[in-house]
């Protein structure tokens, strides 16, 4: 009788205490619900709500200044600013360069990230550590000063090019290219997908890879059908904010890219800035976030499919 | 002990709130003296704010006593588009932007939207020594210096520099590589090259119609111009139609010996020179027709500032022949706005070489913008 008793006790505080912590939990997540709101998720509504030529309200003072502003001519606006960049001999350039950036950066990435990843999982050892740590510097070094370094390291009078020519040897001036953004990009996203890469390959059992090789699985093989697999979840996640921060990039682009045609990033500013234009530079700005929607729905697929995995949903 | 601690806690306390409240009565009398202090918005490099707190500003605050002067620096104008919004909404509102006076580049275009206090000479004596063209050029900014663009060269590789604009156009293709100006929406040094280049096709009433309103058919006749520019890609450095970012990587590669010729301010390579970063054999000289652009920069007194007065009396003063001498011979070596013979005889020798009087005015700003656009659609990579 009395064992019973205790049992419905437990129970009863049991289910109190869980509502008491469902609502200190909505209230602990609610400050940084509310920042969102107010500094990202409402600023955006109005900035979209500019770029479709509302031009009344929170964007009166933006379009008194700006030049190139197109006012709404239909009740829910006006898709003028669109036609304006979509016909914009710069923007398919600009476009272009964002995403093939973005794509081989981030694929010259993952392809390094998975290299170290593999290679410390596999045979690991003091020096595989000590590669591992030294990656890890770009991460503890500003963008703006790495991009000046890398900027000096390839310019017209750069490191590469002077030592070459001790040896009669023409080497290419780098600096004003999209190689150079792709070498940027690469050289400050690398430390973070390395972090991501690495703990993913570590949180792999050793029993299964030594299974694998007793079942006489290779080297290629282990890496293809158990280390990869298993650590797809951060794969992908380190791909998608790499691929992200890549798209948003400015510094980089604007110190080591060619004038036209440029980044996004950099575009926005200028039209934002030298040209005066802020409707434009919200409209380019809109496609910047709808390509990097694409990339989170990639984010959140490969959540989804971890919390699958481990049995959460 | 315990006690003891306390005591000395609220006797440190007391004290405290003493000085705290002996110290309340002086700023309250500085609050009442608050329409002698003027609120001045820098945005601009370094040596303009040498030039206001090391020596304009302190000469002020000793010819006239009582009168301080507020800085709020911001540089190479990285917030020109928020201090502008802000300027731009507290008109609107009618309440105080907290700046009386701007220097910046964004003044002519707060004075294009109209929220500019329109100075007279009735209120501000000294524009009566100003150039009309110049003073309707900043659509209620009032010039107090003025600075050009001139052409820099090494004078160890070129023995005869280029005299016309024609004659540089034909020394660049003649010396491919070898000459650079930066991308206009950057620096003022390469946007004058750009605005050049596009006006020698250009009616002299065609410029002065620019440089004085908005005028969007007009730009059409900047085609020629810009497909001139677009065929020099193969000739600058680099030789691919990629140009320097801004004013000092155009110094730069000059200095490096990367360029033997570029479009430079006058004031920046004049400093460059006094600090020993621009070597000796590198010269500048002006080209003619056209002439590089130069102008003036612009003084604002927004319609809201709450402290006009003040803000006129510094205005004024800055342009005064005082004023306009530091100017001239201090640390910026800039230009006067003033008739060179109203100067001090020493300080007029040093501009003898360059004729301030006949500076070529630049495009207005929305203008100015458009070209910037313009040329990064048509020339760069192309």
């Amino acid at each position: 009788m009395t064992a019973d008793k205790t049992v419905v006790v437990t129970e009863g505080l049991e289910a109190k205490s869980a509502s008491r912590l469902s609502v200190l939990g909505f209230f602990m997540a609610l400050p940084p619900m509310l920042l969102v709101i107010c500094f990202v998720g409402a600023p955006i509504l109005i900035a979209f709500t500019f770029s479709l030529g509302w031009t009344e309200g929170p964007n009166r003072v933006v379009s008194i200044i700006g030049q190139e502003i197109h006012k709404k001519d239909h009740w829910w606006g006006t898709f003028s600013a669109y036609q304006d960049v979509f016909h914009d001999s710069r923007f398919p350039g600009d476009l272009r360069t964002t995403l093939l950036v973005t794509t081989i950066s981030t694929t010259m990435v993952l392809v390094m990230a998975l290299g170290i990843g593999i290679y410390q999982r596999m045979i690991g050892g003091r020096l595989a550590s000590i590669m591992t740590t030294l990656t890890l510097v770009p991460l503890f070094v500003p963008v703006v000063i790495a991009s000046w370094a890398i900027h000096t390291f390839y310019a017209g009078d750069g490191f590469m090019r002077t030592i070459f020519s001790h040896f009669g040897i023409e080497f290419p001036t780098l600096t004003s290219t999209s190689t150079a953004i792709a070498i940027g990009t690469i050289w400050t996203s690398l430390p973070f997908a390395i972090l991501m890469v690495t703990s993913g390959l570590q949180s792999v059992p050793d029993a299964l890879i030594e299974t694998a090789q007793d079942a006489g699985a290779g080297f290629f093989r282990i890496i293809r059908t158990v280390l990869i697999p298993l650590a797809l979840t951060p794969i992908v996640i380190a791909g998608t904010f790499t691929a992200i921060g890549i798209m948003g990039s400015f510094t980089i682009p604007l110190f080591l890219g060619p004038n036209q045609p440029t980044m996004l990033g950099v575009e926005i500013s200028n039209f934002f800035g030298a040209y005066n234009r802020p409707q434009q530079s919200i409209v380019m700005a809109f496609v910047v976030f709808t390509a990097a929607s694409g990339i989170a729905l990639v984010y959140i697929w490969a959540n989804v499919r971890s919390a699958k995995q481990s049995g959460r949903i | 002990m315990l006690k003891k601690k306390y005591a000395s806690v609220l006797v440190a306390a007391a004290v405290a709130s003493l000085v705290i409240g002996a110290g309340a009565p002086s700023s309250q009398a500085a609050n009442k003296n608050v329409s002698q202090t003027v609120r001045l918005y820098i945005s601009a490099d370094t040596n303009i704010q040498d030039l206001w707190v090391k020596s304009l500003i302190p000469a002020f605050k000793a010819a006239n006593p009582g009168y301080d002067v507020n800085v709020t620096f911001d540089l190479h104008g990285d917030h020109d588009a928020q201090e502008t919004a802000k300027i731009t909404a507290a008109s609107v509102l009618h309440k105080d932007s907290g700046v009386d006076l701007i220097d910046g580049g964004f003044t002519t275009q707060l004075g294009l939207a109209g929220l500019l206090w329109h100075p007279t000479p009735g209120l501000v004596p000294n524009l009566r020594d100003i150039g009309k063209s110049v003073l309707a050029a900043g659509k209620g900014g009032i010039p107090y210096r003025a600075s050009s663009v001139l052409l820099a060269y090494n004078s160890t590789n070129v023995k005869t520099p280029p005299k016309t604009l024609d004659d540089l156009l034909a020394w660049i293709k003649a010396n491919p590589g070898k000459f650079t100006y930066n991308v206009p929406s950057g620096g003022g040094s390469g946007y004058a090259f750009v605005q050049t280049v596009v006006d020698k096709y250009l009616s002299a009433k065609d410029r002065t119609t620019l440089a004085q309103s908005i005028n969007k058919p007009l730009q059409s006749k900047w085609a020629t111009g810009l497909e001139t520019l677009r065929s020099l890609n193969v000739y600058t450095y680099g030789k691919n139609g990629s140009y320097p970012a801004n004013n000092a990587e155009t110094l730069k590669d000059l200095s490096t010996g990367l360029v033997d010729m570029a479009s430079v301010w006058s004031d920046q390579f004049a400093s460059a020179q006094k600090a020993g970063t621009m070597p000796a054999n590198i010269k500048v000289t002006q080209i003619s027709g056209p002439a590089f652009t130069g102008g003036a920069a612009y003084l604002g007194i927004p319609s809201s500032s709450q402290n006009r007065a003040a803000a006129r009396l510094l205005a004024n003063w800055v342009l005064s022949p005082t004023a306009q001498n530091l100017i001239v011979s201090g640390i910026l070596n800039g230009m006067p706005v003033i008739p060179v013979s109203k100067l001090d005889a020493t300080v007029a020798a040093t501009l003898a070489d360059i004729d301030v009087s006949d500076l070529r005015p630049t495009y207005l700003s929305a203008n100015a913008n458009d070209l910037k656009s313009a040329w990064a659609s048509a020339v760069p990579g192309k």
